[in-house]
């Protein structure tokens, strides 16, 4: 396995369009490190110039300490897995397996060895016989995945494998693949535009947007600590809920008729000393940072008064959705709550866990 | 393949006007048509004369030869008599059986049909007589793809083809040119173009994620009859061309997505030279720096909106806004209004155009 470098990777189209703007990033060894963004946002093709599949027009890429800018794909020692698992229709499962390594002209018993190691990994022992249309669309994804396994390489590139699958079945492949990068120790780079899959499954996530790279942290710091306001509202479902807010000579901030936010001392500082006052920022709060709990809402001097739109009950929890100042609000409330549709309602806010955003630059001024 | 009858009727002609005797042998030395026995010629001397580096040879008042296929010895042919003029007739029989076996290999030669068919160079009538003898089934949907390799083919890329559409589902396989191969799928009732797009990015996946190529994938329109697989092809190709010039960073093209490119494409080039001098008529496109490209791209990446450009691009609006009022200062085209924007996106476009024809004249 082996860590990759990318130093100022860009990426220039003929006509002038930059999909990839100065991209950096140091993966270690054994990573799972997830490419998140929506569409056009340049992950797909960084992963392709990560592959040799499309040329780097500058910076440097490195695999180990070997730059591989100008290496041939089945040079670099990298397997890929694609959303579109096409396995040949005439061939077993085995043979699916195999194709890749004959190509590449490799002796029949190491080619065996391989296959039947792969197998097992992925509990595809008992099928090895089977053609692909006798497979459920898990299995022949997994006969996919073991395409790459076989060659034994040491990235694997990961172009939202899941993508083509059922709810249920992604779920499940999710778990899968977390085993697999447990069983293999290799180096992953996973593409979705999926932030669920990204959640769960990387040690770290880069967020992309536009060809930038909004954001590289672990999922929990994403989470709790988002560096703008576009990783604030991509991590996470329901996204965060935004208002703009004029922050008062206190460093708290005002909604307008919605009320005042009376905001932790440490977080009050940052907007007065980074000269805030006066000016209108944005409030980030996430949909289970509003409590409707009476008890709470009682103790709480930064509330906001609502009258809920919609009431949407999923078991263990309920949503509420609402408008404030003209912005589209989401609560995630104890299913015990009384709210229905057209209540009042008043939602202590948790002031510990606002975040403030830059309303010009939308970097973060305090989480 | 020549059928032995066939062999016959021919020798037997030559023998009406020669008034020669031939013998065609197998290279394993056996009888596979004659005018005359020959009983005197034992199949061990067949043989030797087979695995001897002559092409013909006299022997005990015979002339022995070779008739080669398109690159082996195919069959022995055996003239009854001695002298000059014997082994003169028995060159021009040769002659005529090589002749005629090349002819029905491609007659009976499923790639070199499937090559002329594509290439326009079958009449009407053979492409049904000829589909039919080959099993080709002459009513059918079917669509063509190209599968253009960044560099010149290597055999993998070929073995994925073949082995994800190999022939058994009637999907034709071949190729053109040293980077390109060309299937011939056959598709079910129910596939849309939507499906057919999907193929292509399969492809694409699978050739990237197997043969460890980068390609482009290309696709015609649907065809219900055979003798319309070139059209097929034809407008694959454009696809591919188009795409190449307008939708460089895609990979799959796709004609019937092709858009405003396809028009551009078939307009000629001393048109476009005329339109791109009349639009530009203060300062040319090619002379327009890196910053000003981006800025323009970015515009209309986001639909002529100025507030979402000038985020994207990191700078204020009002920089922006002095940017764009400068290019349109110098070109006279104002890109914030949609007509001198359609106008401002076909002009650069036509530019790509000629400076990609330019760079592949050269």
């Amino acid at each position: 396995m082996a860590s990759l470098s990318l130093e100022h990777i860009c990426k220039v189209y003929p006509n002038g369009f930059e999909a990839v703007k100065d991209f950096n990033l140091e993966i270690a060894d054994k990573e799972f490190i997830i490419f998140v963004g929506p569409s056009g946002c340049g992950k797909s093709t960084t992963l392709r110039m990560v592959a040799g599949l499309e040329e780097i027009s500058s910076g440097t890429l490195k695999i180990g300490d070997r730059v591989v800018n100008d290496v041939e794909p089945k040079d670099r020692d990298i397997a890929m897995v694609f959303q579109s698992y096409a396995l040949y229709p005439h061939m077993t499962v085995y043979d699916n397996m195999a194709f890749s390594l004959k190509l590449r002209k490799t002796p029949k018993d190491q080619i065996d060895k391989m296959v039947r190691e792969a197998a097992k990994i992925l509990d595809l022992e008992k099928l090895l016989d089977r053609k692909p249309k006798a497979l459920s669309g898990g299995q022949r994804q997994r006969v996919a995945m073991g395409r790459a396994i076989v060659r034994n390489p040491k990235v694997f590139l990961m172009d939202e494998p899941l993508s083509n699958l059922d709810a249920k079945l992604r779920v499940q492949m999710r778990t899968e693949i977390s085993k697999l990068h447990q069983r293999l120790g290799a180096t992953i780079i996973y593409v979705t535009h999926d932030q669920t899959e990204a959640m769960t499954l990387g040690t770290r996530i880069v967020v992309m947007k536009d060809g930038v790279v909004m954001q590289v942290d672990t999922p929990q710091n994403l989470y709790n600590k988002p560096a703008n306001l576009f990783t604030a509202g991509f991590i996470g479902s329901p996204q965060m809920n935004f208002l703009d807010a004029k922050v008062l000579p206190d460093g708290g901030l005002d909604l307008g008729s919605a009320g005042k936010v009376a905001l932790p001392a440490e977080k009050s500082k940052k907007l007065v000393d980074g000269g805030y006052v006066g000016k209108t920022v944005i409030m980030g709060v996430r949909p289970e940072h509003l409590n409707d709990d009476p008890e709470v809402v009682g103790k709480s001097n930064s509330v906001l008064d609502a009258k809920i739109e919609v009431y949407e009950l999923l078991g263990a929890e309920v949503f509420l959705y609402f408008t404030i100042n003209g912005s589209n609000m989401t609560a995630r409330v104890n299913p015990k709550t009384d709210a229905r549709t057209g209540s009042e309602v008043k939602f202590a806010i948790d002031v510990d866990k606002v975040h403030v955003f830059d309303k010009e630059t939308e970097l973060t001024i305090t989480n | 393949m020549i059928s032995n009858q066939t062999i016959k009727t021919s020798i037997d002609k030559l023998k009406a006007i020669t008034k020669i005797d031939f013998s065609v042998r197998s290279m394993d030395g056996y009888p596979v048509a004659a005018t005359d026995r020959m009983d005197e010629i034992s199949v061990a001397a067949a043989q030797q004369f087979a695995s001897s580096p002559a092409d013909s040879q006299e022997l005990q008042g015979f002339h022995f030869f070779k008739v080669q296929g398109e690159e082996v010895p195919e069959f022995i042919l055996i003239a009854k008599g001695s002298g000059e003029d014997v082994h003169m007739i028995g060159r021009i029989a040769v002659s005529q059986l090589q002749d005629l076996i090349v002819a029905y290999k491609e007659r009976f030669d499923k790639n070199n049909f499937v090559q002329n068919l594509l290439l326009d160079n079958l009449l009407l009538v053979d492409i049904y007589n000829r589909a039919k003898k080959l099993h080709i089934e002459p009513q059918m949907r079917r669509i063509v793809y190209i599968i253009e390799t960044k560099n010149e083919r290597d055999n993998s890329a070929m073995e994925v083809i073949r082995n994800l559409f190999g022939d058994d589902d009637g999907n034709l396989i071949t190729e053109v040119d040293e980077k390109s191969i060309i299937l011939i799928r056959c598709l079910q009732d129910e596939e849309s173009y939507e499906d057919l797009e999907e193929t292509a990015a399969s492809i694409r996946d699978i050739m990237n994620s197997e043969a460890m190529i980068d390609v482009r994938v290309s696709c015609g329109t649907i065809v219900s009859e055979i003798s319309q697989v070139s059209r097929s092809f034809k407008e694959a190709r454009m696809a591919l061309n188009v795409g190449k010039i307008f939708y460089s960073g895609d990979r799959i093209h796709m004609y019937s997505n092709l858009g405003i490119g396809r028009l551009i494409y078939q307009l000629p080039e001393n048109l476009c030279q005329l339109f791109l001098r009349e639009v530009f008529t203060k300062q040319q496109p090619e002379t327009f720096d890196e910053e000003t490209l981006t800025t323009i791209n970015m515009f209309f990446g986001n639909s002529l909106n100025v507030s979402e450009t000038a985020r994207q691009l990191f700078v204020h609006r009002n920089t922006l806004v002095y940017r764009l009022e400068k290019l349109s200062r110098s070109t006279g085209l104002d890109i914030r209004s949609f007509d001198d924007a359609v106008t401002f996106k076909i002009a650069l476009m036509v530019e790509n155009y000629l400076k990609y024809m330019e760079k592949h004249r050269s």
